[in-house]
């Protein structure tokens, strides 16, 4: 097992995840509270990285965040060294890579927010981001979950984009993933087998406690009712 | 004449319904008087900001908070406005009495917003059910809630002057006894506090308990505007016939 990788890949998806929830966050009540041209046009390239080939991604970033292009000057001129093969310009990348699967849940747990309770709150003077935070919020909890573990699962599991951008340095862009690829190229399929089980058992672990989750709430809620 | 609580002067149509109104609210109780489909609730809405009239102005006595002309409007939550709908829409995943002190006002002295919020639960009936969670109330019981909180956030209102208080029908699912009291202690507070009230029924009862200024809409106007034992007769009358049979 390389317990570098294991450590790397978890502080990877931990930072992703906390980048997303606060990117997408407003990105998703934004796109929940109403329809209009420039709204799906920001849904779509959300979920862009749903059906474009990680490598395209990677491929472009690799670009941008390089020397060839301005925006990579400047990124360069900032951190001191060019971000790609660099564990912050992995960060970007997995930011992005796993966009859609912290805003998509969201979005329909917002949606299905029910609209009057905003306006109720609305109608007891009470600010709209303060509205957000004691009521849309709470009201959309699970999504909120489903949002976050999709979120960290998502970036355990990249693969394309990490090896594009961030090559294959041990401690700085080696994850679990790329881990398990070498493994395999040496031949050493003892430590390929344990990175493989791990990954499946942390995967199922995780939507587990996603689909779980409602029923365990429907039973929290009879008990609830029971005690009352 | 008395200085003006609000004046309204609107057009707006939605579906069926083509609201031409012009009122200006002087008394301390106004009541919007009415059949069903008569526009009352989308006037009510227009004046708390959920709805953006076609035309026309809303002028609070201090500001302007509608003004299709200049383009003035004020959103919902920074008008002096508080309101309670005709659904209670207590917040689910607080009990009663997180919902009640919502929206409370008055930063500055918690101590004595917490005391009127108990005091509007006790007169309200809530005590009891202070930590019941809103799934667990009847639908009266959600009611009362609802326009307790309202109340305590027109009560603590943390800015100069007093709110006005919107009323669409809360009370309509109670029954009428229920909702007589409520109605009389409603009319306690709001007039210990000054707190002007515009609320919409069509319960004649409810009009004439109230003594309340009658503003009568009929196809989306003004009808008639005046104290209820005026405008109000006709309907009292044609009532009194038709109980005695």
């Amino acid at each position: 097992m390389d317990s570098e990788a294991l450590w790397l890949t978890l502080r990877l998806a931990a930072s992703t995840t906390a980048i997303l929830l606060i990117i997408a966050l407003p990105l998703a009540w934004w796109i929940a509270s109403g329809h209009s041209v420039i709204r799906a046009l920001a849904q779509a390239v959300v979920a862009l990285p749903l059906v474009l080939p990680p490598t395209v991604l990677g491929y472009y970033l690799l670009i941008a965040m390089g020397p060839m292009t301005a925006p990579g000057r400047i990124l360069m001129r900032i951190f001191g060294h060019p971000l790609a093969f660099s564990f912050a310009g992995l960060l970007i990348g997995s930011v992005l890579y796993s966009l859609p699967f912290a805003v998509q849940p969201l979005v329909a747990g917002f949606r299905a927010v029910d609209r009057g309770y905003v306006e109720a709150a609305a109608g007891l003077g009470v600010r709209p981001f303060a509205v957000f935070l004691s009521v849309v919020l709470p009201l959309s909890r699970a999504s909120l979950l489903t949002s976050a573990v999709l979120a960290f699962t998502h970036t355990v599991g990249e693969f394309g984009v990490v090896l594009m951008l961030g090559g294959n340095i041990p401690g700085a862009t080696r994850t679990l993933s790329i881990s398990l690829f070498d493994q395999v190229e040496e031949f050493n399929y003892r430590a390929a087998n344990q990175t493989a089980l791990l990954l499946l058992v942390f995967s199922m672990a995780a939507l587990l406690l996603i689909y779980l989750l409602p029923t365990l709430r429907r039973m929290d809620g009879r008990q609830a009712d029971i005690a009352g | 004449m008395p200085d003006s609580l609000l004046t309204v002067a609107v057009r707006h149509r939605v579906g069926a319904v083509a609201l031409d109104v012009s009122f200006r609210l002087t008394q301390p109780w106004t009541v919007l008087f009415g059949p069903s489909g008569s526009g009352k609730t989308t006037l009510l809405r227009a004046i708390a900001g959920f709805v953006r009239p076609d035309a026309g102005r809303i002028n609070s006595a201090s500001e302007a908070w509608f003004d299709a002309l200049a383009n003035i409007f004020v959103p919902p939550h920074r008008r002096a406005v508080r309101s309670a709908g005709q659904i209670a829409r207590l917040f689910p995943h607080m009990s009663v009495s997180r919902n009640i002190m919502y929206g409370l006002g008055w930063n500055s002295k918690p101590h004595d917003a917490r005391e009127i919020s108990e005091q509007v639960m006790d007169s309200f009936g809530l005590r009891q059910l202070a930590d019941r969670m809103p799934r667990e109330l009847s639908g009266g019981e959600s009611q009362r809630a609802s326009v307790a909180r309202a109340l305590v956030s027109a009560i603590t209102f943390d800015a100069p002057g007093t709110p006005l208080l919107l009323l669409d029908e809360p009370l309509a699912g109670l029954d009428v006894a229920m909702r007589d009291q409520m109605v009389a202690e409603l009319k306690r507070w709001t007039e210990r506090w000054r707190i002007p009230v515009l609320s919409v029924t069509h319960a004649l009862s409810e009009a004439f308990l109230l003594e309340a200024e009658v503003v009568k809409i009929a196809d989306g106007k003004v009808a008639q505007q005046g104290p209820v034992a005026e405008v109000l007769a006709e309907e009292r009358s044609q009532l009194l016939k038709q109980l005695r049979g």
